[in-house]
């Protein structure tokens, strides 16, 4: 049971030379070699809110274990973000095609990933959002 | 302006149907069609457990990057928290933790470059750690 995550970071003109970095993550269990063995699977929302709601809630025990999440905004304007925080800390804005692939420390149950439509309005239509999660502790339910 | 592409491509047999998504996206600046143009590529060793400061806003112009982390380390039990807050003279408590970054693991994530990007190794052997920044 294998899980690759693959990140591939390609231009040919940012530097003077041409800038190709791929690099392979196979996911493991903490500290150790053995595979992730749980997932949500991929998951599809539509945001309509400009205040956070919960994507991935906390659970205390996965603190100190591996956990990876996905979340992509696949709205096709550019100028529609997502605001992603973890224990209302923000982390970034994701733009319309922008991706994160994060490990994901659960140091409390306040550790919630929350994703907010910052500047969705009634005219711009919802923001849809996939993610997954992918983790391990038979004990580490979501709200997936 | 440059043309810059991130590509992930997840591949998962965990569930009995499995995983494959692949996407592409073009980095450019916050709001817009337009490609970023500035790019950092830093590589570091790391020889104690204190928290380090790795990546801070004063080193970033705009208000929406591009950061990608990776841990190059083959042991398993070599692994970095990533932090982000201020982390203001050795204050870790002002710091909200991402998650461990183990060995072989990178992250990939928008940074709004309002607070300070911090790791900590898990030992004091020299622990490498790899980070670009596109803005």
């Amino acid at each position: 049971m294998a899980t690759t995550a693959t990140l591939t970071l390609a231009s040919t003109d940012i530097a003077g030379d041409p800038v190709n970095v791929s690099k392979v993550a196979t996911l493991t269990k903490a500290g150790s070699t053995n595979d992730l063995d749980q997932s949500t699977g991929l998951n599809r929302v539509h945001l309509r809110s400009t205040s956070n709601k919960v994507l991935l809630a906390a659970n205390a025990e996965g603190d100190n274990l591996a956990a990876k999440v996905y979340i992509i905004n696949k709205s096709d304007d550019a100028s529609l973000y997502v605001t992603v925080t973890i224990n209302a800390q923000t982390i970034g804005k994701l733009y319309g095609g922008d991706f994160l692939f994060i490990p994901w420390s659960q140091t409390d149950t306040d550790a919630d990933i929350e994703v907010a439509a910052t500047n969705w309005t009634s005219s711009t239509g919802d923001i849809p959002v996939e993610y997954a999660l992918f983790h391990e502790d038979t004990d580490f339910l979501t709200n997936a | 302006m440059a043309t810059t592409n991130a590509t992930i491509d997840l591949a998962s047999d965990i569930t009995d149907s499995s995983l494959a998504v692949s996407n592409t996206t073009e980095l450019n600046t916050a709001g817009t069609t337009t490609g970023v143009n500035t790019m950092t590529s830093v590589t570091k060793v790391l020889s104690s457990t204190n928290q380090v400061d790795l990546i801070a806003t004063g080193s970033v112009s705009t208000t929406h990057a591009y950061v990608y982390i990776n841990n190059p380390s083959e042991d398993e039990t070599q692994y970095f928290n990533i932090t982000i807050g201020n982390a203001g003279a050795g204050s870790p408590t002002d710091t909200e933790e991402i998650g461990r970054l183990y060995a072989g693991d990178w992250m990939w994530f928008p940074w709004d470059v309002d607070d300070d990007i911090c790791v900590t190794p898990s030992t004091s052997d020299d622990m490498t750690i790899e980070y670009m920044v596109f803005s």
